[in-house]
């Protein structure tokens, strides 16, 4: 009898990705991330939400354990030097224990199962902190050792401390748009880290994108990217974001399965972001001006 | 001859004064010679009987001699006699009587048929009644035929006699003003004056003192109406005297008056659905009429019939809704307006164009309509076409071109869509240095070409009068623009041709890059093209340079077929035709239309503008792709252009005359409008601009009288003083319009409104606030000062009456709210003791024990009383309007015609307080206080910081604002004896008073915050508007203080008993809650019900 696997999963260390994800540098922000890992510094991304922040990390993992494994060259076959990518979402009840990690009981015994963060020290990944302000304070302060020179973690229930592998990076995303005075980060943790700022792409680069996303003409995919600049436009005006790359794309993916412009843009783009509703008229106008 | 007895007679004669004789003598000689003696004989006896009826009828006799020649002339002699005899009767009756007949009778008998001599003279006895007053009239009534019987048929006059005599019972001297007044009237009354007379014979019935202002009225009244259309008018108005209607002279001045406002062809339709609406209900047509001009102003007739046809149905079901439908008061009528309309109006659709815009332009664009440009005075004039300055779009208030509302609609976006493609597509950025894409650029070397040019010149000149001024004049020619479009237009000669030119060639562009950038618009966009195009003049007509203009127009239109052109031009046609194409690509910027324009200018400059004889026309396929290139031709032309040299009209030419505009493209000012933009950035950017020094009044006022963009010359008044005018007001619009940091906006606002300026607060417990002008979208800083002030004291057993007349709702409400305690806890885990442990956490203990470090002792879990933390604040209406009682109060709330002199105001306001005092009925405010009441006993047990304020007041200056309880009071005796005490007071400003408790709210501490404000109406105050009329402003600023309560995180909920508050309060409130109560006496239990959802 052969058990058949109907799901894949992988261990968090030896996750990588194994084809290159797309992704089209806006800026400098390639170099500056190669930089920053070179010289071991923390990273934290700033952008509105879908603008490509995530994968952006995931494109960098991929290019810089590529490139691990050239320089380490034949061992690369064996798969033991990669550059594994540890993501976290954060969210209000993640407590210090779900990232470093804690005893469980198994049978009569108690055993000490690793947080995602503590495997990432270990195995040397990146490590990233998706929507890092929804934490609790005292989780994020949790991370400020592994970010200076000291690069370790302590392991508060074993009484250990853990020295980051060589390769461990630790990138933090949060989005400025939505915080409120009390969802900020704190000083202390913001000046641990290199700040690099996204925004949505360029009208070109953008079409670009949504066009290798979504598989849209490439009139379409400009059509859409010039509706994301002008509703983005309007943000002042009530939105509390604009349009984002993300929801472009999903557009694009609605136009490709063969419905109509005008409606997926309705629907992925305009009723996506706003309830108001003479905000959602006055999208409607522009989707309206700009496809058939 | 006259026989012996005849002489016998005549000396009879001699006992009346000699004018009888006289007249007599002087009659015999004009009688005709065909009488017989016997004739005679009795002609004069007759005259004798009548001079012997009494001491004074010799005055009447005299008058017969004297008249008698001319009435026989116009009668037969047996008529004469049939006169004579009636002439006779009446001196019996009276000799004053037939004096007064004697003497109308030339001028009636000439307008008489002779067989009516009988009646007339019975018709004017029988207004003699024997008394003095009745003879007075009888005679006037004489007098007054041969005017009357000019407009009047023998039969009307004697209608109008009963009429009259009918009236004469009421009052003789009425009935001889009427009779005064008939005169003036008949003759304008044309077909109806049947039914005239008969409707004012049927108001002597019902209305007897009314006929005067009746006659007045009706002289007034009928000549606004369409002549044939006068006699159901007044059928109509007859009707409404049957069914009992009053004051029917002022109706019918109003029905007229807006009837007047009306194309007279339309009369028939409004008055023909009057007469139908009288079946329904006579007091509806009074208002239907009025109402009518509004709404036909919006709506064609046929869209007028269905609306009618709604109103009726709603008046079938329910009399005051159709009255209010009719009055076009009610919300459903001006949706039905609204839906059945194919119009839009500006301000329906103004939030979502505005998003449209700024969301293509990616700017801060405001929409407005072009009025408020006009008003501005900054040089655009017209009020038809849209425009934009730089910022603000400007479009017409309301689109009613086509038949239906989506076309409109179509027509209206793209009309946005042009006007936002000059700020999204940059025509106002232009750059003299720019490299255009499209061509190579000419403009630095033709500028240098011209300067050369006009150097040499002046060198000239110089030599030729003086050297002395050399300097100055070489100086001259330096830098003489302030905007770049400026220095453009200073390439060319004729301004107005380069204007016109570039104007069309730069819309073509736009066009085109908008059909590329946005296909979806498209469709229409064609459409409202082809629709332009059908509006052009016939080209054929116009002399050649404007008729090369008019082509290129149409080009631009994309007409691609049908168009003439003067065979003679053929190739500079094709080659305009090729410059054209050249600028529509999809990335074409704005100096690729200035290059082009200035070749199509050397094109057209050179054509002379005579008038092309019909034959010489063809028309023109355009089927060649070639990319233009300058040919040498152009060259030389260029070259020309350069020299700058004026070119002499030929006699033949006429002179250049614009195009006629294109609707959807609106007015294009580039130069004024480049100006603004700058001005505005160098406002921006303070003192130091970037390029040069400020520019000057001096140097702005030449920029006007130079561009070709101001018809200064059509203006009253000096040019000088016109473009003046325009500097300054440019220079003040750039300056007031500008977005102001928030840290020198304090003290840096100017006042438009004349009416005064800030207010400050001098005394303790006053506190001013802003006021909002919606339509300056702005505050006007310091605006209204509140005072507040303590509610005095009254009968505290007021407090305790009401809870024992509520005595059953007291309980039930306190019940409810106590009920709202428990519901008020939530579950907390990880606490050190709590109410049962937390199994997850105990878990977590254990292995943590198992394992051998510390557990966390923290595991007990509670549901914990969380801190109910509401502060709120009743703000009352308790303005003058809150005296209504509350089964008369409908519809009333809207009134305030309080005066606007403060003294007549003191007055008015004391008589309204005096009606008061005899009041037995419940009025609004007392429901409110009953409220205040009930719902103090139900907070009281929950225990919420509460505050109740009530405000009021007279003009901005004096916002009364007066403490009942404060947020910070406890509850005391004291706050019963004042809730006694309010009273309605004056005016409602709600806006500093909502600012004034939004911001007690604010010094309170507090999680959730809520302002509860409890009105009747709209708000409304003396000056609350900039023409005091206005109802928007008064909403708009209640709306913008809400708003600004919202930001300090306090939630506002407005409460109102006026049933047509929905309209404005959806405004007002926006998407903040309020809720309209049918019946007021649902208030207390309503409130509380609101009360805690809003606070749950």
């Amino acid at each position: 009898m052969t058990t058949q696997t109907l799901y894949k999963s992988y261990i968090i260390e030896e996750y990588e990705l194994s084809e290159e994800p797309f992704y089209v540098p806006v800026s400098d922000e390639i170099e500056l991330f190669e930089a920053a890992y070179r010289e071991k510094l923390p990273l934290i991304f700033k952008g509105p939400t879908g603008c490509g922040k995530t994968r952006f990390v995931e494109y960098m993992s991929y290019r810089l354990g590529k490139a691990l494994k050239e320089k380490t060259g034949k061992s690369s076959a064996s798969g033991a030097v990669n550059l594994p990518l540890v993501t976290i979402a954060c969210h209000e009840d993640l407590t210090s224990s779900d990232l470093v990690g804690r005893y469980l009981l198994e049978g009569d015994q108690t055993v000490w199962i690793d947080g995602p963060l503590t495997r990432a020290v270990k195995a040397g990944g990146i490590c990233y902190l998706d929507e890092v302000v929804e934490a609790r304070k005292d989780t994020t302060v949790l991370i400020h050792p592994l970010t200076d020179h000291r690069r370790m973690l302590p392991i508060e229930k074993r009484g250990e401390l853990l020295e980051a592998a060589d390769g461990f990076l630790l990138v933090l995303s949060y989005n400025p748009g939505y915080q409120s005075a009390l969802k900020d980060l704190k000083h202390s943790t913001r000046q641990r880290f290199v700040s690099i700022e996204f925004d949505y792409p360029p009208l070109e680069i953008e079409a670009n994108i949504i066009e290798h996303e979504s598989g849209v003409e490439e009139q379409i995919a400009i059509q859409l990217a010039k509706l994301g600049q002008k509703v983005r436009n309007l943000k002042e005006h009530g939105l509390g974001e604009g349009a984002s790359t993300r929801l472009l794309i999903y557009a694009g993916k609605l136009i490709t399965s063969g419905i109509s412009p005008r409606r997926a843009c309705q629907v992925s783009v305009n009723w996506g972001i706003t309830d108001d509703h003479s905000l959602q008229q006055g999208i409607t106008e522009i989707i309206e001006s700009i496809f058939e | 001859m006259p026989s012996d007895s005849f002489e016998n007679k005549i000396n009879e004669l001699k006992e009346f004064p000699e004018l009888v004789e006289k007249n007599y003598h002087i009659a015999l000689s004009s009688m005709p010679d065909a009488l017989s003696d016997k004739q005679l004989n009795d002609w004069f006896s007759n005259g004798l009987t009548i001079a012997k009826q009494d001491v004074r009828s010799w005055e009447a006799s005299s008058r017969f001699f004297e008249v008698s020649p001319a009435v026989l002339k116009s009668m037969p002699y047996s008529y004469f006699e049939k006169w004579m005899e009636c002439g006779l009767k009446l001196s019996t009756e009276s000799p004053t009587l037939a004096g007064a007949y004697f003497e109308a009778s030339p001028g009636t008998m000439n307008k008489l048929r002779s067989r009516h001599i009988e009646s007339w003279a019975l018709t004017g006895s029988k207004l003699h009644k024997g008394t003095w007053k009745s003879s007075t009239l009888a005679c006037k009534f004489f007098t007054l035929s041969p005017v009357l019987l000019e407009s009047l048929s023998f039969q009307q006059l004697e209608k109008f006699s009963e009429f009259l005599d009918a009236l004469s019972i009421r009052s003789y001297d009425l009935a001889s003003e009427c009779l005064n007044f008939g005169q003036d009237i008949f003759p304008l009354l044309g077909e109806d004056k049947d039914s005239f007379l008969s409707l004012a014979t049927a108001l002597v019935e019902t209305g007897w003192r009314e006929i005067k202002s009746f006659f007045d009225s009706g002289a007034k009244a009928l000549p606004r109406i369409a002549a044939s259309e006068r006699i159901r008018f007044l059928q109509l108005a007859e009707s409404l005297v049957v069914n009992g209607a009053s004051n029917i002279p002022g109706i019918m001045l109003d029905i007229s008056q807006s009837l007047s406002e009306l194309n007279e062809e339309k009369h028939t339709a409004v008055l023909g659905l009057s007469e139908s609406l009288l079946t329904h209900d006579p007091m509806a047509m009074p208002d239907f009429i009025k109402s009518s001009v509004f709404v036909l102003n919006k709506l064609t007739i046929n869209q007028f019939y269905k609306w009618y046809e709604e109103g009726v149905s709603i008046l079938k079901q329910n009399r005051d809704a159709g009255l209010a439908f009719f009055k076009v008061e009610s919300t459903h009528s001006e949706e039905t307006i609204e839906i059945l309309s194919s119009g839009i109006e500006f301000e329906r659709i103004k939030t979502v164009m505005e998003m449209y815009c700024r969301g293509l332009a990616g700017a801060e664009i405001k929409l407005s309509i072009i009025d408020s440009l006009i008003e501005k005075n900054i040089g655009w004039v017209s009020a038809e076409s849209a425009t934009t300055e730089g910022s603000t779009v400007f479009v017409p208030s309301v689109v009613d071109k086509y038949s239906t509302k989506n076309e409109n609609y179509n027509w209206f976006k793209v009309v946005s869509t042009h006007q936002v493609a000059h700020l999204e597509f940059g025509s106002f950025s232009f750059n003299f240095h720019r490299k255009s894409k499209a061509f190579e650029d000419l403009r630095t070397l033709l500028e240098d070409q011209r300067n050369q040019s006009l150097k040499d010149r002046n060198n000239e000149n110089l030599e030729n009068i003086s050297k002395e001024i050399e300097g100055d004049s070489v100086h001259s020619i330096e830098k003489t623009w302030l905007t770049d479009m400026q220095r453009f237009f200073n390439l060319f000669d004729d301004r107005k041709l380069s204007l016109d030119i570039f104007t069309i060639v730069e819309d073509a562009r736009l066009d085109a890059r908008v059909q590329i950038e946005y296909p979806g618009i498209k469709t229409s966009y064609i459409q409202v093209q082809r629709d332009s195009c059908e509006d052009r003049p016939d080209i054929k007509e116009l002399p050649a340079k404007e008729a090369l203009i008019e082509f290129m127009l149409r080009l631009s239109l994309q007409q691609y077929e049908d168009i003439s052109i003067p065979i003679k031009y053929k190739n500079e046609i094709k080659q305009i035709v090729q410059i054209i194409k050249q600028i529509c690509g999809s990335d074409s910027i704005v100096e690729d239309a200035a290059e082009a324009a200035i070749r199509i200018y050397a094109i057209v400059s050179s054509i002379p503008n005579e008038a092309i004889p019909e034959e010489d026309w063809d028309d023109i396929g355009f089927d060649d792709d070639e990319d233009y290139v300058d040919s040498e031709e152009m060259e030389k032309l260029l070259q020309q252009m350069g020299m700058g040299m004026e070119m002499e009209l030929n006699p033949e030419e006429s002179e250049y005359e614009s195009m006629q505009e294109v609707e959807y493209r609106g007015d294009f000012k580039p130069e004024l409008a480049q100006l603004m933009t700058e001005l505005r950035m160098q406002q921006q950017d303070g003192q130091g601009q970037s390029n040069g020094e400020p520019l000057t009044q001096d140097q702005l006022k030449e920029l006007l009288e130079n561009s070709a963009e101001l018809d200064l010359q059509s203006m009253q008044g000096e040019i000088q003083e016109s473009s003046g005018m325009f500097a300054d007001n440019i220079i003040k619009e750039a300056g007031t319009n500008m977005p102001q940091s928030p840290e020198n906006s304090q003290g840096s606002y100017v006042h438009v409104d004349e009416d005064g300026g800030e207010l400050q607060s001098s005394e303790p417990q006053t506190f001013v606030y802003d006021e909002w002008d919606f339509r300056a979208d702005d505050y006007k800083p310091r605006w209204c000062v509140v005072k507040q002030k303590m509610m005095p004291e009254g009968d505290q057993s007021y407090f305790n009456s009401i809870l024992n007349e509520y005595s059953t709702l007291v309980t039930r409400i306190r019940r409810q709210f106590e009920m709202m305690v428990p519901e008020m806890f939530r579950k907390e885990r990880k606490l050190s003791d709590g109410e049962d442990i937390d199994i997850d956490d105990v878990i977590e203990n254990m292995i943590d024990i198992k394992a051998g470090s510390s557990p966390d002792e923290k595991f007990y879990w509670r549901r914990n009383k969380v801190q109910r933390d509401v502060a709120v604040a009743f703000l009352l209406d308790t303005s003058a309007s809150t005296a209504e009682a509350i089964d008369e109060g409908k519809g009333k709330q809207d009134e305030w015609d309080a005066p606007e002199d403060p003294v007549e105001y003191m007055v008015w306001l004391r008589t309204r307080r005096g009606q008061q005092i005899k009041r037995s009925y419940k009025r609004i405010i007392d429901v409110e206080k009953e409220s205040m009441v009930l719902l103090i006993n139900a907070l009281e047990a929950i225990g919420d910081v509460y505050g109740i304020y009530g405000f009021s007041g007279y003009g901005r200056e004096n916002v009364e604002y007066y403490t009942i309880k404060d947020l910070q009071e406890n509850f005391s005796e004291k706050v019963k004896k004042r809730i006694d005490r309010i009273a309605p007071l004056h005016a409602t400003r709600m806006g500093p008073a909502i600012r004034h408790t939004a911001h007690k709210l604010d010094m309170v501490d507090a999680k959730t915050k809520i302002l509860f404000l409890i009105s009747d109406g709209r708000p409304q105050d003396r000056g609350y508007s900039r023409e005091g009329v206005e109802k928007e402003y008064a909403v708009h600023d209640t709306k913008k203080a809400l708003d600004e309560a919202k930001k300090l995180g306090i939630n506002s909920f407005c409460l109102t008993v006026d049933k047509n508050g929905h309209d404005y309060l959806k405004t007002m409130t926006s998407d903040m809650g309020y809720e309209i109560l049918d019946d007021i006496n649902d208030l207390p239990e309503r409130l509380l019900v609101l009360y805690r959802r809003l606070t749950m």
